[in-house]
C-alpha cells in the first residue's frame, strides 16, 4: 500500500488543496494500484447514488387507486353480515342452474341499495369454492355505485364492473379482480 | 483538505431578492433533500413535509436579515434535525432505512440484466447495512453534493472527521461489494 492511499477519496472528491491534488495526480498515473483502487471506490460511489435512487423511487411509487379501500370496507361489511346474520336479512338458496356449479346462497337486505334496472353499477362478488351442499358458503352480491368507485367522467356510461375478490379470516381482501 | 465551499451568493438587496434565491434554492436543492431525507428513513410524505419545514424557516431565516453564509449547509442542518425530530422509535432510527425496489429493475433491461442489477443492489444492500450511521450519513450527504466542510456543519463534525469518516466508508463499500 503506497503513501497516497489515503489521500484518494479526498482527491476524487476534490477536497485536497491545489498542490497535494498536482502531486496525488503524478502519482495516480504512474501507480496501478491506485489507479485500481481509484476506479473500485468511483464504482462504489456510483453503486451507492443507485441504491439511494432506487429507495427513493420506491417510496414515491404510486400508492393504491382510492376505490380499493372502499371496496375492501364493502368486503369487510358483507363479512359481518355473514358472521352475526342479523333478522332483517332473508336467506334464499339458490339452486345451481348447471349441474356441476357449485350452490350459493345469496344475501339480500330491504330495501336494496340499487334500483333495479340501474344503468352503471359495479358488482362486487364474494365466491369460496364449495364442498357441499350442506357445508356451503355464501356468495355475496354487493351493489356498489360507479360513481363510488372511480372519478365523474372516468368510465363512459353504460359500462358495468364484476368485482371478484377472496378473503381473509379477518377480513382483509386476499385477492381482487376486476372484469367488465 | 481545503473544504472550499460553493458560494451562494445572496444579495441583501431585499425581500424580493431574498424570495427569488429562495426560489432558486428550492429548485435547486430539493430534490437532493429529499433524497437525503428518504436515505435517512423517512417516508416521502414525511421528506416532503420536512422540506417544506426547512423551507419556510429558510424564507423567515433570510426576510429576518438572518446570516447568509453557508445558506445550502443551513438547509441541510435544519432538514437533518426535523427528520431526527421525526424520528423517535427505535426501529426507524437504527431499522434499514434504504431498501430500494428491486421489482422495479426490468425497465429495458434483458432478464440476465435484470438479474445482475438485482444481485448488485443486494450486495450494495448489504454492505451500506455494514456502515456506522454516521457513515451512511457523510455519504448520503456527500452524494447530495456538498462538500466536507458542509457535511461537518451539517453533522456538527469537524471537517477532518468527516475526510476519514468518508475514507473509511467508501473503501467499505468498495471492498464487501467487491466492485
Amino acid at each position: 500500500m503506497c503513501d497516497f492511499s489515503g489521500k484518494l477519496v479526498a482527491w476524487m472528491d476534490r477536497e485536497l488543496s491545489d498542490d497535494e491534488a498536482a502531486d496525488l495526480e503524478q502519482h495516480v498515473r504512474g501507480c496501478p494500484d491506485c489507479l485500481k483502487n481509484v476506479d473500485a471506490y468511483e464504482q462504489a460511489s456510483r453503486a451507492f447514488v443507485a441504491y439511494c435512487d432506487a429507495a427513493m423511487k420506491k417510496k414515491t411509487r404510486r400508492r393504491l387507486p382510492h376505490w380499493v379501500p372502499l371496496l375492501s370496507s364493502a368486503a369487510a361489511a358483507a363479512v359481518l353480515l355473514v358472521v352475526f346474520q342479523p333478522a332483517s336479512v332473508k336467506q334464499i338458496p339458490v339452486r345451481p342452474q348447471v349441474a356441476d356449479a357449485s350452490p350459493a346462497i345469496i344475501l339480500e337486505t330491504a330495501p336494496r341499495a340499487v334500483k333495479k334496472g340501474h344503468r352503471r353499477h359495479a358488482i362486487a362478488t364474494m365466491k369460496t369454492p364449495n364442498a357441499n351442499w350442506g357445508m356451503a358458503e355464501p356468495t355475496i352480491q354487493i351493489a356498489i355505485p360507479v360513481e363510488a368507485m372511480f372519478p365523474p367522467g372516468a368510465i363512459p356510461e353504460g359500462i358495468t364492473f364484476l368485482a371478484e375478490l377472496s378473503m381473509a379470516v379477518d377480513g382483509s381482501v386476499q385477492g381482487l379482480r376486476l372484469q367488465q | 483538505m481545503s473544504g472550499d465551499s460553493l458560494p451562494l451568493p445572496l444579495p441583501l438587496s431585499g425581500f424580493a431578492a431574498d424570495s427569488c434565491e429562495a426560489t432558486t434554492l428550492y429548485r435547486e436543492l430539493r430534490k437532493p433533500l429529499l433524497r437525503y431525507l428518504v436515505g435517512l428513513g423517512l417516508s416521502a410524505d414525511e421528506a416532503q413535509d420536512v422540506v417544506q419545514d426547512a423551507f419556510l424557516g429558510l424564507h423567515m431565516h433570510l426576510t429576518s436579515r438572518g446570516s447568509q453564509q453557508n445558506i445550502r449547509s443551513w438547509l441541510f442542518r435544519v432538514a437533518h434535525n426535523g427528520a431526527r425530530n421525526r424520528q423517535l422509535s427505535y426501529y426507524r432510527r437504527f431499522g434499514t432505512p434504504l431498501d430500494p425496489d428491486l421489482e422495479s429493475i426490468s425497465e429495458g433491461a434483458t432478464p440476465e440484466q435484470v438479474v445482475l442489477e438485482k444481485e448488485k443492489l443486494r450486495r450494495v444492500g448489504k454492505a451500506i447495512r455494514l456502515l456506522t450511521e454516521s457513515e451512511r450519513e457523510c455519504l448520503l450527504l456527500r452524494a447530495a453534493g456538498l462538500r466536507y466542510r458542509e457535511i461537518g456543519e451539517v453533522l456538527e463534525i469537524p471537517t477532518s472527521t468527516v475526510g476519514d469518516t468518508v475514507d473509511r466508508a467508501i473503501k467499505k463499500l468498495a471492498e464487501k461489494c467487491n466492485v
